[in-house]
C-alpha cells in the first residue's frame, strides 16, 4: 500500500499529453451545434471530435492503434476517464456504441466483423443501440424470447425489445436473441447484428418521466427480419458469455462514471449539512475500492460491490442535494451546474432531473437488488 | 497510488489470523507476552493497522490498542509495559487508564508522561465488561485527538463488524426455517450484502487514514475523521442488521454475537460518534 506508486510520473506524463490533446482539439460550444439528442445521436461535429480522438489514439487508449489506442496500462487508461471526467467531456456521444458494443464485436467477433462493424462505431461512422431487455426479459435476461430461426444463409427474427436506448438514432442493433428453445435457457442465446434499416425492424421511442419529448428509451419490434448469418458475434448458442463478457467490459470501469456523479455533486452542492460529509466520503471510498479493484486476481463479484455502493451513493446525494433546495428545488429546467457543451445536458437540468436520472444507476445494467443478490451468494456464499 | 496489500502485508496478515486464531483461550497477560514478543507494537500505522483489524475480529482483551494508538502518538515512544493518552481535555472515558503502567497527558504545557497509579484512574461501569475505561483527574488538559487514535480504533471497530457479519452468515446458512436455509431468502440476503458493503467502505477508509499518517501526508487529519465516521456508521448497520438476523438468539447471554456488538457500538461512541466527524468533515 503506498499513496504513490513507481508507475505514477509515466501515468501523470501521459495525462498531461491527453490533456494538451484535449486543449488543442476539443469543440467550442459555438461549434457544438445541434446539441446530441439521444444516446445515439451523433451529430457532425460530435463526430469530428470522437474521430479526431480515435485517429490519435485517445479515444479507447487501452486498445492497439487499429481500435482507436495506443497499448495503455489500466493505470494509463484510468487517468485518461479521469481527465474526460474532470473537464466533464464525452469522448462519444454514443456511449453504449464505445463502450459495449464495439468493446463486444473487438472481443468476440470475427476480424471481418471488427472491420466492418466495430471500426465505424468507434469513429462515429456508425451508431449503435444495445438489444438486451425485453418486456418478460429484464432482470431474468435469460429468459428472453426474441426468436432467430437459422434458415441456409439467414437468420430470420421475429420478437421485441424494449428500453433499447437510442435505437431510434442507432445504425445498428447488437441484438440477443433465442436460437435454441429447447437448451436450457442460459444455453441457447445468440448475438446478431442487426441494421436499423433491415425491412421488418419498426422502432418506437417513447418519452421518460422527466419529459415527454426526451425520447431515448424505445421499443423495437422484429417482423420476419432477415439478418444474414455472418452478421452473428460469437458462436451459435453461445451468447450469454457475450452478455457476461460485454457487460463485463463496461464493468471493470463502470464505478468511475459513479465516481464521476459523485465529484460533480460535490461541486455542484457544497453545503454545510452532513450529508454532503458523506457524499466526500462515498467518493473517496469509492475511488480506493476502484483502484483496489484494478489489481490482479480480484473476485469478478466485487465488481457488484462497487455497482452497488457507487450507484446507490449516487442517487442518496442527488437525493440529498434536491431536498436541500427546498421548495427551489420545484424549479425544472434549471441549470444547476457549469453549462457545458461536451456533457449530458440533462445532468445539470434541474435538481429533480439529477435525482429522477440517478436511478439508471440503481436500476439499469443490474438493479441493486440484483447487485446484493450476486454479493450474498457469490461472496458471502449463502444459498441460492 | 497503489491500495493493495504488498506481499510483506499479507504475509503478516495471514500470521496475524493464525496468531490471534491459535492463542484465543490464552489468558491476557499471555496474550500481551505474544504480541510484545511479535513486535507488533513497533509496527508502522499501515501494519498497525493489519494488526488491529484482526484484534478487532477477536474482540481482544489486551491493552494493545491504547498502548499503541493512545500513548505511543502523544508519548513519541512505547510504554514501558502498558500505557495510554489522554487528549480529551477532560481525561473521561479513557481507554484502559485504569490499568495502565503508564499514562501520557496532553497538557498545556506539552506531554506530560506519569505513572498510571499515581493518577489513581477510577474505572467506569460501562456495557461492555470486558473493556476497560477510567476517568482521570489531571490540571490543565487540552484536546488534541491524535489520528493515529482515530485510526486505530476505526479499524478496531471495522473488525469488530467484519466479525458480526461472519456470525451471521454462519447462522443464516444453517437456521432452517419454512423449510429452508434463511439465508435462502432475498429479504436476509439484502441485509447481508449491504453490511458487506458497509464494511468495505469504512475498511477501505481506515487504511486510507493509515497510509496516510504512514506517509503524514497534508490528508491525514480529514482522512481520520473519515475512517471513524465510517467505522461508526458501519457498525450502526452491523449492530441493528446483525442482531436483527440472528434473531431472539442474539438477545441471549451466551451467544458470542453480544460480545462483538458491544465492541462495535463502543467504538463508535468513544473519540467522537459518526456524527461528529462528519460534522468535523464540514469545518
Amino acid at each position: 500500500m503506498r499513496l504513490t506508486s513507481e508507475s505514477d510520473a509515466e501515468v501523470e506524463e501521459f495525462r498531461a499529453e491527453f490533456s494538451a490533446f484535449i486543449d488543442a482539439n476539443v469543440p467550442g460550444a459555438a461549434e457544438a451545434v445541434p446539441a446530441s439528442q439521444s444516446t445515439a445521436d451523433v451529430p457532425p461535429w460530435a463526430a469530428d471530435w470522437q474521430r479526431k480522438l480515435f485517429d490519435a489514439g485517445w479515444l479507447l487508449p487501452g486498445n492497439p492503434p487499429e481500435f482507436g489506442g495506443r497499448n495503455a496500462t489500466l493505470p494509463q487508461q484510468l487517468a485518461h476517464l479521469e481527465e474526460l471526467s474532470r473537464r466533464r467531456i464525452n469522448h462519444s456521444f454514443n456511449p453504449q456504441g464505445l463502450g459495449i458494443i464495439a468493446a463486444s464485436i473487438l472481443t468476440f467477433g470475427t476480424e471481418e466483423q471488427k472491420h466492418r462493424w466495430a471500426v465505424p462505431i468507434l469513429r462515429a461512422e456508425m451508431t449503435a443501440a444495445l438489444g438486451m431487455s425485453e418486456p418478460e426479459a429484464g432482470s431474468d435476461l435469460a429468459s428472453l424470447r426474441t426468436r432467430a430461426v437459422l434458415d441456409g444463409e439467414h437468420f430470420t427474427v421475429n420478437g421485441q425489445k424494449v428500453w433499447t436506448s437510442g435505437a431510434h438514432d442507432a445504425d445498428v442493433l447488437l441484438t440477443f436473441v433465442r436460437t435454441d428453445p429447447d437448451a436450457p435457457k442460459h444455453k441457447g442465446i445468440s448475438v446478431l447484428l442487426i441494421p436499423t434499416d433491415t425491412e421488418g425492424v419498426v422502432r418506437k421511442p417513447f418519452g421518460c418521466l422527466t419529459d415527454p419529448d426526451d425520447l431515448d428509451f424505445n421499443e423495437v419490434f422484429f417482423t420476419d427480419v432477415k439478418v444474414p448469418r455472418e452478421n452473428l458475434v460469437g458462436p451459435l448458442n453461445g451468447g450469454w458469455g457475450v452478455a457476461h463478457g460485454s457487460l463485463g467490459h463496461e464493468r471493470t470501469l463502470l464505478w468511475l462514471h459513479y465516481a464521476e456523479r459523485l465529484e460533480d455533486l460535490i461541486q455542484d452542492a457544497p453545503c454545510a449539512e452532513e450529508w454532503y460529509a458523506t457524499l466526500q466520503m462515498d467518493f473517496q471510498a469509492l475511488k480506493l475500492l476502484g483502484y483496489r479493484q484494478l489489481g490482479e486476481d480480484r473476485n469478478e463479484a466485487e465488481l457488484s460491490v462497487l455497482k452497488l455502493f457507487g450507484s446507490e451513493a449516487v442517487r442518496s446525494a442527488a437525493l440529498c442535494a434536491l431536498e436541500a433546495r427546498g421548495a427551489d428545488g420545484l424549479v425544472h429546467p434549471e441549470l444547476t451546474g457549469p453549462l457545458n457543451h461536451m456533457g449530458m445536458p440533462s445532468f445539470t437540468a434541474s435538481w429533480f432531473e439529477r435525482y429522477a436520472r440517478s436511478f439508471g444507476g440503481t436500476i439499469a445494467g443490474g438493479t441493486s437488488e440484483i447487485q446484493r443478490n450476486i454479493i450474498a451468494e457469490r461472496i458471502l456464499g449463502l444459498p441460492r | 497510488m497503489e491500495f493493495e496489500f504488498d506481499e510483506d502485508q499479507q504475509l503478516l496478515q495471514r500470521l496475524v489470523r493464525e496468531t490471534v486464531t491459535k492463542s484465543r483461550s490464552l489468558p491476557e497477560d499471555q496474550l500481551w507476552n505474544t504480541y510484545q514478543e511479535l513486535g507488533w507494537l513497533e509496527a508502522p500505522p499501515v501494519e498497525l493497522a493489519i494488526v488491529l483489524e484482526e484484534l478487532g475480529y477477536v474482540a481482544d482483551p489486551t491493552p494493545f490498542l491504547a498502548s499503541s494508538t493512545w500513548f505511543a502518538p502523544l508519548a513519541g515512544r512505547l510504554p514501558r509495559g502498558s500505557g495510554t493518552g489522554v487528549f480529551d481535555g477532560a481525561g473521561r472515558f479513557v481507554l484502559d487508564a485504569d490499568r495502565a503502567d503508564e499514562i501520557a497527558l496532553l497538557t498545556g504545557d506539552g506531554v506530560v508522561v506519569v505513572d498510571g497509579a499515581d493518577l489513581d484512574p477510577q474505572r467506569v461501569d460501562i456495557f461492555d465488561a470486558t473493556l476497560h475505561v477510567a476517568h482521570v483527574q489531571a490540571p490543565d488538559l487540552v484536546r488534541d485527538v491524535p489520528d493515529l487514535a482515530l485510526m486505530g480504533l476505526a479499524i478496531t471497530t471495522v473488525g469488530s463488524c467484519r466479525r458480526i457479519l461472519d456470525l451471521v452468515v454462519g447462522h443464516v446458512r444453517q437456521r432452517v426455517q419454512f423449510g429452508r436455509p434463511i439465508g435462502s431468502f432475498q429479504a436476509v440476503k439484502h441485509k447481508a450484502a449491504d453490511m458487506y458493503v458497509a464494511i468495505e467502505r469504512a475498511r477501505a477508509l481506515a487504511y486510507f487514514s493509515a497510509l496516510t499518517i504512514a506517509e503524514d501526508d497534508p490528508r491525514r487529519t480529514r482522512a481520520a475523521s473519515m475512517a471513524k465516521a465510517a467505522a461508526g456508521e458501519c457498525q450502526r448497520l452491523c449492530f441493528q442488521d446483525g442482531y436483527q438476523l440472528f434473531g431472539a438468539m442474539g438477545y441471549t447471554w451466551e451467544n458470542e454475537l453480544q460480545i462483538h456488538l458491544k465492541r462495535a457500538k463502543a467504538g463508535d461512541l468513544l473519540l467522537g460518534t459518526a456524527a461528529e466527524h462528519r460534522k468535523a468533515l464540514l469545518r
